[in-house]
């Protein structure tokens, strides 16, 4: 039960609504106990000629009228068509006010879920596909309907339902109303029966699905890699495969919620041929008028409808019990890097003093990628990353902007811990390039504009300038308006790059992180953006993440890592006369000094 | 071409039985609900009120025992309740059952099919496409053949047959009263035709913010490293909220027009059964009705609005389902730009040597029209041979390597593989030849071991761990948690760019391949490690012809001849030793150390820079 709570925080959003619909559905348990009475005036005062019931009697006395048979049979069905007119209006009411609200908490459901999956650090991520995440977030979320309707409207609904329709029975014909009433346990036992099982089922077959959603997903992803292996044959075949899975849990879905109906229903049936067996003898005896027995027939559907709703609720929450635990897991994920509940301020204006103290951190437990790292990066200096392929390198450079938290040890900005610091604020104030320039399927300007989307065109248009790509975007077929394949796949690696450059370059933030940005450029390319990089780093403090070591040369201070630790640190010129592992890459790469 | 339910039907043609037996249970379940009101009339007419029976029902009870007598009677009708009922629960949940697993099977067969030919379709078509939209092509809006199979044509028929079969069991008890019940269709029909529009277009529009909302989020996740590291996460939850509020606008207009529907065709209904029982309450009193009778009438009349109702609702799920169609078949149609001809041939090979051959004729390619990448690119490359593709960025280098394996065909030209147009070679066994490292590595969720063997997925542990080595990935991978069985990450986050470019590399390695297509293979690896894969690569360009498009001198010095590209056009191709000597644009691109700081860029002198060589 606890884990609905949080669920219910967001049916509490709409209350008014809510409380709108309580009251309309209030009105349904009386429009049931009167539905079945035309029927009784139709075939008792109509056809049997039995006096009106006491209560129609004195509304035709009190309208002037003394009905014969005929009139008597005009008045059921005047009366048979007020009901309706009620019960549709009424009907039509709720489904209004219940979708606005339904739809309304779904959506707030899925917002959250939104902006959490986006908070969460990428570690969470990697250990999903956004397959699965999306599969939560457009298709789990609805649970939120049925746990609403389950939990605030049914009960009360159901329960005034058997309360007010049980005494109208009852004040007809006592024995019989309670045998109407006798079925009620039968079922809730069923509904015990089968809601376990129902609440399997619907898992695995969401999970068939999902694990169906996510291989396309993956697919559509890597299609390069599928085309240049000629892997389609293959991909089809598990295609197949996992579409045979997901038929099988739906059906065998079906078959539980179709074998849980069977029971109801038959144990139904039951009820209403024993109520039919013991009412017509009591008809036959003359003890009871027909249309009585029909009234009663008609208090057996409510009565029976209600007790199933009430008692099927368990079933129900726990067929959507499956959406629930997967909206909750993310919901409830320790966001591992999240704002601290009191933040500090940066001092302005912030100075881009970067200090590691002591970095412990790894991907997995028990592997730790940096262990016990110490540096202090001067504001405006530019500090080079160097070592071995796997040495840790991003991952420390990661650390800066807080894309994960170190497991032990802390990464100061300006003498503060970043973990102290508001998210948003500490990010704004660092620019990443990193080695793979995801561009967004936007236009050019929209893209470059994406961390300050308030910048003027001007601004737009010197940063391409400066990341050498201005150019290049005029001659684009709408310039700085044309807007980009998923994947960039118009642009050239360069190109692309070029672009995430002067993403970076418009940020204007006083730490600069560069993962290798210029891999993807040949070297007359990547001498011009590092010349313009290079006017921008002035007065930024800059980690710079190189594998050509003459761009390491570039930096003031080069720090050498290897197996998670630092290994030297010094100026090129020191590294380079010194006996170590620098000297030796230098030499592997022919690079050396002759 | 063939309308568009038709063709939806291929996919019904292979669950043929299954829905024949499907209809079979529908119309059983058609003429059980028909019988149900019955034994009720007979308790009120022949039990309670001492009618005659009719001769069906008398002949059947009077083989029972104990039913002379009226309360015997009663106790054997409310049975026969019982049994119609637990019969036509039987029949639905058997309905149920075999129409879930047929519609998933055709929606299914349906998606293998797109998807398949999504991964035909050439990486120019994808470049132009969200993946999010193609997802949910294939995920969702493959719903459609069931949709229209089961909700639309089947829901049909049902109705028509409930409809019929009442109306039949109506006409015979009193044709007036049928007549009259019949009357309310017309209006109904009316009511129909003034709603079914814009009912249409507003899950229409539903239906597509909901479309947006999935991409927005699709999207959002996928560049998630973006998203996060510019602090953009509140403008992208408020981009979903704004967009949530229009869904939940555009569904409760929606909503609104269900409802007025629904209204009207209550209130016809209610007038309807008030005028019935008015009618038929009148007869009654006549004598010319009995009370079962009436009461037969009155469940039906219940049970006559629900088939038309649904007939009502049968237009909307149509278009819906041919909104979906469209999207669907919008995919299915688009030409394989890149496909085996007709007449394909196997792939040509000289017996004896295992590399190809490879010419390029003239070619002239660009991915948007007027915008050539490559103009009249000519360059024949001799089996076993090693090209370096050296040149500015943007020049057209990966670009000219991606027409061998056919990504894109060229708009002019010809691309051979000993000596025969590749366009008329079977694809599969062109790119079974070609072994690729490309720029970004695209590693799948999947082992390590089946990553490295995705080329060749029936290599056994020991080759895949011989390509391992070879490309200095194997250390790496004995350290991760399950060695070769670790799982990747969707994005392989767990694994730096350096770790992920190896396990390509061992991917091609493992692959037995005539063609070698190496993309700046090592872009992402350190010196030492470069130099130890390049080693390991060196083995297999002895049995390959090799394209290596590379900016460091050490890689490209190996090769036989380097190719020097700029701007679309092939401008130097020779030794390296011969370029440095001719003093062109190759001296100037690679003897600058790459990324040399202090230094002017490129414009300067190529003397002084050749000097320093």
């Amino acid at each position: 039960m606890r884990k609905y709570r949080r669920l219910i925080g967001y049916a509490l959003r709409e209350r008014r609504t809510l409380l709108t619909i309580l009251g309309l559905t209030a009105a349904f348990p009386l429009l049931a106990a009167v539905q079945p009475w035309p029927l009784k005036i139709l075939f008792d005062s109509g056809l049997g000629g039995r006096p009106l019931p006491p209560a129609a009697a004195r509304w035709a006395a009190a309208a002037g009228l003394r009905p014969g048979p005929a009139g008597m049979i005009a008045l059921a069905a005047a009366a048979g068509l007020a009901v309706f007119a009620l019960q549709s209006a009424l009907d039509a009411a709720i489904t209004w006010a219940w979708s606005a609200a339904g739809q309304r908490m779904v959506y707030a459901l899925a917002a959250d879920l939104f902006r959490r999956l986006q908070r969460l650090s990428l570690l969470f991520h990697s250990r999903r596909t956004v397959g699965d995440s999306l599969s939560r977030l457009t298709g789990d979320a609805w649970c939120m309907h049925t746990v609403a309707e389950g939990l605030l409207i049914a009960p009360l609904q159901q329960t005034l339902t058997l309360a007010v329709v049980g005494a109208a029975a009852w004040s007809l014909d006592p024995p019989l109303a309670a045998l109407a009433l006798a079925v009620a346990p039968a079922l809730g036992a069923a509904a015990w029966f089968f809601g376990g099982r129902l609440k399997r089922r619907a898992r695995a077959s969401r999970e068939a699905q999902s694990r169906l959603m996510s291989f396309v997903h993956q697919t559509l992803g890597a299609l390069p890699a599928v085309h240049a292996f000629g892997a389609e044959r293959r991909t089809r075949r598990e295609f197949r495969q996992l579409a045979r899975h997901a038929t099988a849990a739906a059906q065998r879905q079906t078959a539980a919620r179709s074998a849980y109906g069977m029971v109801n229903g038959l144990l139904t049936t039951i009820g209403l041929a024993a109520l039919t067996y013991a009412g017509g003898r009591r008809v036959l005896a003359g003890e009871l008028p027909l249309g009585s027995l029909l009234v009663l027939l008609g208090y057996l559907r409510s009565l029976q409808s209600a007790a199933q709703g009430l008692l099927g609720l368990h079933g129900t929450l726990r067929s959507v019990e499956a959406s629930v635990d997967r909206v909750l897991e993310v919901l409830d994920a320790p966001e591992e890097v999240a704002d601290p509940p009191q933040p500090r301020a940066l001092p302005s204006p912030v100075r881009g003093h970067v200090r590691l103290e002591g970095v412990v951190f790894g991907y997995e437990p028990g592997r730790p990628v940096l262990r016990g790292i110490d540096l202090d990066v001067r504001p405006g200096e530019t500090l080079a990353l160097v070592g071995p392929t796997g040495a840790g390198k991003s991952t420390l450079a990661a650390l800066v902007p807080r894309l994960f938290d170190p497991w032990a040890g802390c990464v100061r900005l300006d003498g503060i811990d970043v973990r102290e610091l508001r998210l948003a604020e500490l990010r704004a104030q660092v620019a990443l390039l990193l080695q793979d320039p995801f561009l967004l399927p936007l236009s050019v300007a929209r893209n470059i504009a994406y961390g300050r989307p308030a910048a003027t065109r001007r601004e737009i248009e010197a940063a391409a300038q400066a990341a050498g790509v201005d150019e290049f975007i005029r001659r684009l077929p709408q310039g700085y308006d044309t807007v980009l394949g998923e994947r960039g796949a118009a642009l050239s690696g360069g190109e692309r790059q070029r672009l995430a450059i002067a993403r970076a370059l418009l940020k204007n933030a006083p730490v600069l992180i560069l993962d290798e940005p210029t891999a993807a450029l040949d070297p007359a390319t990547e001498t011009l953006v590092l010349e313009a990089i290079g006017r921008l780093m002035a007065g930024r403090t800059t980690f710079l993440i190189a594998h050509r070591l003459s761009t390491a040369r570039r930096a003031q201070r080069i720090a050498v890592l290897d197996g998670g630790r630092l290994a030297q640190l010094g100026t090129p010129a020191e590294l380079a006369a010194a006996d170590g592992i620098f000297a030796r890459l230098l030499a592997a790469a022919g690079e050396g000094r002759p | 071409m063939k309308p568009w339910w038709f063709r939806l039907g291929r996919y019904a043609r292979p669950q043929a039985a299954g829905l024949a037996g499907v209809a079979a249970l529908m119309l059983a379940g058609v003429a059980l609900e028909t019988l149900r009101p019955w034994p009720m009339k007979w308790i009120m007419d022949g039990v309670l009120a001492e009618r005659p029976l009719p001769v069906a029902a008398s002949a059947w009870l009077a083989r029972l025992p104990a039913a002379d007598t009226p309360p015997g009677r009663l106790a054997w009708l409310a049975a026969l309740t019982v049994a119609l009922y637990a019969a036509l629960q039987t029949v639905r949940t058997l309905q149920a059952y075999v129409q879930s697993g047929i519609g998933l099977r055709m929606v299914f067969d349906l998606g293998a099919d797109l998807f398949e030919h999504l991964q035909r379709l050439s990486l120019s078509f994808h470049g132009r496409r969200r993946a999010g939209d193609l997802l949910r092509r294939v995920t969702t809006d493959t719903g459609c053949v069931r949709d229209l199979v089961l909700w639309v044509y089947l829901l049909a028929a049902s109705s028509l047959a409930s409809l019929g079969a009442m109306l039949a069991v109506m006409w015979r008890l009193d044709r007036g009263l049928a007549a009259l019940a019949l009357a309310v269709a017309p209006a109904l029909g009316l009511l129909i035709r003034r709603f079914a529009r814009p009912l249409t277009d507003r899950s229409a529009r539903q239906q597509q913010l909901e479309a947006e909302i999935m991409a927005l989020a699709e999207q959002t996740l996928t560049l998630l490293p973006l998203v996060q590291s510019y602090a953009r996460e509140p403008a992208e939850t408020r981009r979903f909220r704004r967009l949530s509020r229009r869904t939940v606008q555009a569904y409760l207009a929606n909503i609104g027009a269900q409802l007025r529907f629904k209204i009207g065709t209550g209130a016809l209904t209610a007038l309807g059964t008030a005028a019935l029982t008015a009618l038929g309450g009148w007869r009654v009193l006549q004598g010319r009705l009995t009370p079962g009778e009436l009461w037969v009438f009155l469940s039906y009349l219940a049970a006559l609005y629900a088939p038309m109702e649904t007939l009502a609702y049968l237009s909307m799920g149509y278009a819906t389902a041919r909104a979906s169609a469209r999207r669907v078949f919008e995919i299915l149609d688009a030409q394989a730009d890149v496909r085996d001809a007709p007449d394909a041939v196997p792939l040509p090979v000289v017996a004896g040597r295992r590399p190809a051959r490879v010419q390029f004729e003239r070619v002239t390619f660009g991915y948007e029209p007027g915008r050539p990448a490559l103009r009249e690119v000519s360059l024949d490359v001799a089996p076993g041979e090693t090209v370096a593709l050296v040149g500015p960025t943007g020049a057209g280098k990966s670009t000219l390597v991606s027409l061998i394996p056919r990504f894109y065909d060229p708009q002019a030209g010809v691309v051979r593989w000993n000596g025969t147009d590749v366009r008329r070679l079977r694809l599969a066994e062109l790119r079974g030849a070609i072994a690729l490292v490309l720029q970004e590595a695209w590693l799948l969720p999947l082992t390590v071991a089946e990553n490295i063997a995705y080329g060749r997925p029936d290599a056994d542990r020991a080759a895949i761990e011989r390509a391992a080595r070879l490309a200095q990935a194997d250390e790496f991978i004995r350290r991760l948690p399950q060695g070769y069985e670790t799982v990747l990450g969707e994005r392989g986050v767990t694994l730096s760019g350096g770790q992920r470019q190896r396990l390509a590399i061992a991917r091609a390695l493992l692959r037995e391949a005539a063609v070698l297509i190496l993309d700046e293979p090592t872009s992402a690896l350190d010196a030492a490690t470069e130099a130890a894969v390049m080693a390991g690569l060196a083995a297999l360009q002895r049995d390959c012809t090799t394209f290596v498009i590379a900016h460091r001198l050490s890689t490209v010095r190996r090769a036989t001849r380097i190719a020097v590209l700029d701007g679309g056009r092939i401008v130097e191709v020779g030794t390296h030793e011969a370029l440095l000597a001719a003093g062109g644009l190759y001296s100037r691109l690679h003897l600058q150390p790459p990324g040399s700081a202090e230094r002017p860029p490129a414009a300067t002198g190529a003397e002084e820079q050749t000097a320093r060589t």
